[in-house]
């Protein structure tokens, strides 16, 4: 037991429970049109989705925080964060968006996680193989 | 944990869309989905006689994401009802409806409610969400149907196409969330296009707005819709016994050609 380092500090154990500590939800969301080569800067997207949660759940739906994160304008995919609060008024109104500027499109809502670090994996397309 | 399926996408002669439908729900994640043929009985055309073959439209169906299985093809028959002797094909000859795997009827009235819900061999009970419901949802009826072993469905679809119709749909859902108290509830696509098909997940949240607390809604997606074929399959056959009949693979120079075919009959 020679080569063992002895730590200059005292070992001490600390043990924390977290119930919800997380204060927002985040979204990976991809918007799909029918017909390509529509494109949105990320005000236009954020407007879009501003507009989404209006229609649904009107102003004070609306009024709540909402992030745009990272956006991809090529995939017109998107990272979103929101208050834990205001999450499913958000997914639902998203559930429910079904045209912009009288085109037809869809949100394909790829995964939600109240950490943003789950987000770099996807879940659902879990390859064991 | 239970797979999801989708109990309603519309059929349409345009054979296209309708693969691109499947293949967006296989995409987005459902094990199973029932193509829905409708019968009017205003317009006196029946097509009860032959549903759509599986087989027929897809030589290989498409893999449901996450789960490298082909997507499974159901049918689905659908008898719009404004008068009670529309019920008459669903009584006598049911030999009609043997061909599908689930059969669902949309009562008008409330009288016809009334007999769907106590009366009449059915699977799944249609909830109109396109217009003001013209009738209370009262506890009686369905009550008696939740014992019965009925489900009642809900359908998503027009409430992305236009505000007006989604509503109807909230308000219709909430009404009858209120009798039921979220059993025995189905949500279901009635998609026609790909794009107005939504992933499960999206779909359960949205029970949420319909009502519905969040096991029942997952299960409105899963374990209802299981439980609404299997009772669909006990309809087909008799109540509660089901024959298999295994057709062993007859060599030539055995002499197994005379034995009958074994027949297992199983007591459930």
């Amino acid at each position: 037991m020679k080569g063992r380092p002895i730590p200059s500090e005292p070992i001490s154990h600390e043990r924390t429970v977290l119930k919800n500590a997380s204060e927002y939800h985040y979204l990976k969301i991809q918007l799909v049109f029918q017909h390509e080569g529509v494109k949105l800067t990320a005000a236009q997207y954020k407007s879009l989705i501003v507009s989404a949660v209006k229609e649904l759940h009107g102003e004070v739906g609306a009024s709540c925080p909402l992030d745009l994160l990272k956006y991809e304008e090529k995939t017109l995919s998107a990272i979103l964060r929101i208050r834990s609060s205001g999450f499913v008024k958000l997914w639902t109104s998203l559930t429910l968006l079904g045209q912009y500027q009288n085109q037809a499109c869809s949100v394909c809502v790829i995964q939600v996680s109240p950490f943003l670090l789950a987000l770099a994996g996807n879940s659902r397309e879990l390859d064991l193989d | 944990m239970a797979t999801f399926v989708d109990l309603n996408i519309m059929n349409c002669s345009d054979v296209k869309r309708l693969q691109s439908v499947i293949e967006m729900a296989a995409h987005l994640g459902y094990s199973a989905v029932a193509i829905n043929h409708v019968a009017e009985f205003e317009k006196k055309k029946m097509e009860i006689g032959k549903p759509l073959c599986p087989a027929d439209l897809f030589p290989s169906p498409p893999t449901v994401q996450g789960r490298r299985r082909p997507i499974k093809i159901l049918t689905r028959l659908t008898i719009i009802a404004s008068d009670p002797s529309h019920y008459n094909s669903l009584r006598s000859t049911s030999t009609l409806t043997r061909p599908y795997d689930i059969v669902a009827v949309y009562p008008k009235t409330e009288k016809l409610f009334h007999a769907a819900c106590t009366s009449i061999d059915v699977d799944v009970i249609c909830i109109n969400v396109t217009e003001k419901s013209p009738f209370f949802f009262r506890s009686p009826p369905i009550s008696a149907a939740i014992e019965r072993g009925i489900f009642f469905e809900l359908i998503y679809t027009p409430a992305i196409k236009d505000s007006t119709l989604r509503r109807y749909t909230i308000s219709n859902a909430l009404n009858l969330m209120q009798t039921s108290k979220g059993k025995n509830i189905i949500v279901s696509s009635g998609a026609e296009r790909p794009l107005d098909l939504r992933g499960p997940y999206d779909v359960a949240t949205l029970g949420l707005l319909f009502g519905l607390s969040e096991g029942p809604a997952k299960a409105a997606l899963s374990i209802n819709c299981r439980s609404a074929l299997l009772h669909g399959e006990t309809r087909k056959t008799a109540f509660g016994i089901t024959y298999t009949m295994k057709k062993p693979l007859v060599l030539e120079d055995e002499e197994s050609a005379e034995e009958p075919v074994t027949k297992k009959a199983k007591k459930e």
